[in-house]
């Protein structure tokens, strides 16, 4: 193998940043969210310095993200939007209606499952999702597929006239591979915004949308052919079969190296949806046994199990791979009946698990302490508090025991109120700043035009914490909003979460606490990470 | 002298801000300069808050598209803390080399005592225990451990030492030459427990 100056050993992540790039790519918006957040991180580090009017930013939230990307696109220019596979959820509008006005500069939307749960409070399987929007996905394994597939996706976009999902999980996202990447850059070009005779289509109103959903129905006929160049099949006459998809393929095909008789069953590699259930049918009629390997939900393994009556399917429903949970080698081997390697004679031990916990030296951990101080001194046994995500869900751990709830972002806000209402006093929401500017945001309205005892802590750290630091959209402007939206100065009140101001914060939410009114606490201190790391200075710089 | 009738596989253990990625980071470029075919996985959810991190290496003479080791069957283990080590054995086959540091990290109230721990490491066949801060101490550098780790697990890999000297260097070149050489220094320390 000889490395030429177009191999690089990148993140799957990177390979997508470095695929949109040289795809002549725009813009490109993202909120943090793991496993997809070093997309964005990496289209910055390469623009750094040279930009060349094109944009890589971070915005409020998904949905923002996908409304900025669509009118990049709407105004001729090939954009780029990540998220992880929750974040999809709040960006559902957007994106289920681009499918209906289409698009004009090519729109890729990069989302980034995590089965397993590395760093997520659900396992949703984004596939579904492309499907109900009636839109096209590719779906790499290796990083040069995610780098290849991202350069196609923009293509196809413009191809088909709609946005185009690419769908990572993180094994890929957080692998390293090599890339080679292609010859010749697509220049940064427009393509004007949509002509006069078309300037309709963007207008969802129903007489408008009823065409455009029609016209969306009939593109299917387009995508399946698409697809069917993308989804190979081989067919040796064996009776066993598989079909394959994402991680499932990669460590199918590394499985092969070592059983070469595998290579022997007949295949079905899926690497585009939609998938065409002609081909399915005439692949599963090929094999008495099939086998499905896939990340993460049953997607394909149901539509294989629906057609394949008499057939006998291994995959998850049936249990030969768990229903929850990340594939590996190990489950597929399993299932496939390979005998395994022998593994090392190890001493007897449970090994207790380490569970990752706030910083030494985290204002979080101050706050905490004079929260659950207070409540206990106004005789609040077992207090349950609102939580929300970010670092500050650690405080579901001891010592701390102060977070009772972790929904989606900006739950916290909407939970306390709806609870305090409830008659439950004092209610009291725990968020932080970034995730308060994500989802927050709207809740606070109804939050402070309540007269019911609900408090809410933004455990305000100036920067987006948990991801790795990066900057929030505003800083310190919480108490002043707060105020245009009618709570008065003295609902509102900013303290300083250090130890030595401990006893003193203790007696004054004891007294906030108190108050059947709606308040808002503002505990305000820098994360120490990030203070480590001098980042304040950028943003302290571009508030002046 | 090296049999590939399978991939490599290494897997490298530790906590959040110990530089368990920095040691893979160094193991998939020596890789990859060797002219193999490399992949890595790397698992760091929270990690930065001091939780474990891990990572996972192969590498072949032909393409490798799986970017996770087959439970029990990885080649290395470089266990840059104790009982992150422990955690891993159960991912390696019966005849891998594991290198570990001696050194804990006790971020947790029940963490094992570390006199058992150690016990437990040195009972595994193809253990090679480092005591990581006494050779911090005879380099003169605190930050020795980890590089001195992966010198000890050299011996394991098939990657001639000009490619470890240069990718050390390229890892290290921003913060100095005195950086680099410390780091090399380091890594010669760390082959001599590993030299038959």
């Amino acid at each position: 193998m000889k490395i030429d100056h177009r191999d690089m050993m990148v993140l799957g992540d990177e390979a997508v940043s470095y695929g949109a790039i040289d795809s002549g790519l725009k813009a490109a918006y993202a909120y943090p969210g793991t496993p997809s957040t070093e997309i964005v991180e990496g289209i910055q580090a390469i623009f750094k310095g040279n930009e060349q009017g094109r944009i890589a930013s971070w915005v409020a939230n998904e949905k923002v993200s996908y409304e900025m990307a669509l009118g990049n696109s709407y105004v001729g220019f090939r954009s780029l939007v990540t998220m992880k596979h929750v974040g999809l959820n709040v960006a559902m509008d957007p994106f289920m209606n681009s499918a209906l006005t289409g698009i004009q500069g090519g729109l890729v939307l990069v989302v980034a499952d995590d089965p397993g749960m590395h760093s997520s409070q659900n396992e949703q399987d984004s596939r579904y999702l492309v499907d109900f929007a009636h839109l096209p996905c590719l779906e790499p394994s290796t990083t040069q597929e995610a780098y290849d597939y991202t350069c196609h996706a923009f293509e196809l976009s413009e191809a088909l006239g709609v946005p185009v999902v690419v769908r990572l999980v993180t094994r890929l996202a957080h692998s390293r591979g090599m890339i080679k990447r292609k010859e010749e850059m697509t220049p940064v070009e427009s393509l004007g915004v949509p002509k006069a005779e078309c300037k309709n289509d963007w207008v969802l109103v129903p007489s408008i949308a009823r065409k455009r959903y029609r016209k969306l129905r009939e593109k299917l006929k387009k995508m399946l052919t698409v697809s069917n160049a993308y989804n190979k099949t081989s067919l040796s006459g064996h009776k066993r079969g598989v079909v394959l998809s994402g991680m499932g393929r990669a460590y199918f095909n590394q499985l092969c190296r070592e059983n070469p008789n595998l290579k022997e069953y007949n295949m079905l590699n899926v690497c585009a949806y939609p998938l065409s259930l002609t081909n399915l049918r005439k692949f599963i009629q090929s094999s008495e046994e099939i086998f499905v390997f896939e990340e993460n939900y049953p997607y394909l393994e149901d539509k294989v199990r629906d057609m394949g009556q008499g057939k006998i399917v291994y995959g998850r429903r049936d249990n030969s791979i768990p229903m929850d949970g990340e594939l590996t080698p190990l489950l597929i081997k399993n299932c496939l009946g390979i005998e395994l390697g022998e593994s090392k004679k190890i001493p007897e031990f449970e090994v207790p698990a380490r569970p990752p916990k706030l910083c030494s030296g985290c204002g979080h951990v101050d706050t905490f302490k004079a929260l659950k101080e207070a409540l206990a001194n106004l005789g609040i046994k077992d207090p349950r508090i609102f939580g929300d995500i970010g670092c500050y869900t650690l405080g579901v751990m001891p010592p701390f025991d102060m977070i009772s709830t972790c929904v989606e972002m900006g739950a916290s806000v909407g939970m306390a109120l709806g609870a305090a209402q409830a008659g439950y006093e004092p209610a009291v929401g725990v968020i932080g700043d970034s995730t308060f500017v994500h989802s927050g945001l709207p809740t606070f309205v109804s939050f402070a035009k309540s007269n019911v005892n609900v408090n809410l802590v933004i455990m305000d750290n100036r920067i987006t914490g948990m991801t790795g630091q990066q900057p929030t959209i505003v800083t310190d402007v919480f108490e002043k909003m707060a105020e245009s939206f009618g709570l008065s100065p003295d609902q509102i009140h900013i303290l300083i979460p250090l130890p030595k101001h401990h006893e003193e914060n203790v007696k004054y939410l004891e007294k906030v606490l108190s108050q059947k009114r709606p308040d808002l606490i503002i505990f305000r201190r820098e994360c120490i990470q990030a203070l480590r790391k001098g980042l304040y200075k950028e943003i302290d710089k571009q508030k002046e | 002298m090296v049999d590939f009738n399978k991939p490599k596989s290494v897997i490298i253990a530790g906590v959040g801000g110990q530089g368990a990625i920095t040691v893979a980071q160094l193991v998939l470029s020596a890789a990859w300069k060797s002219g193999y075919y490399v992949l890595q996985s790397e698992v760091h959810g929270m990690s930065q808050r001091g939780g474990e991190v891990n990572a996972q290496i192969i590498f072949d003479k032909v393409p490798v598209t799986s970017p996770v080791v087959t439970q029990g069957e990885a080649d290395l283990l470089i266990g840059i803390e104790p009982l992150e080590t422990l955690r891993y054995l159960s991912q390696m086959s019966k005849d891998a080399n594991i290198i570990a540091s001696s050194e804990p990290v006790i971020n947790m109230d029940n963490y094992p005592k570390i006199e058992i721990i150690l016990e437990k490491i040195k009972s595994v066949e193809g253990a090679v225990l480092i005591d990581t801060l006494k050779a911090a101490k005879e380099l003169n550098n605190k930050h020795a451990g980890n590089i001195c780790i992966l010198g000890a697990a050299s011996k394991f890999l098939p990657i001639d030492n000009e490619v470890w000297e240069a990718v050390i260097r390229e890892r290290f070149e921003s913060k100095g030459e005195e950086v680099v050489m410390s780091n090399i220094k380091a890594f010669q320390y760390g082959k001599k427990f590993t030299e038959a």
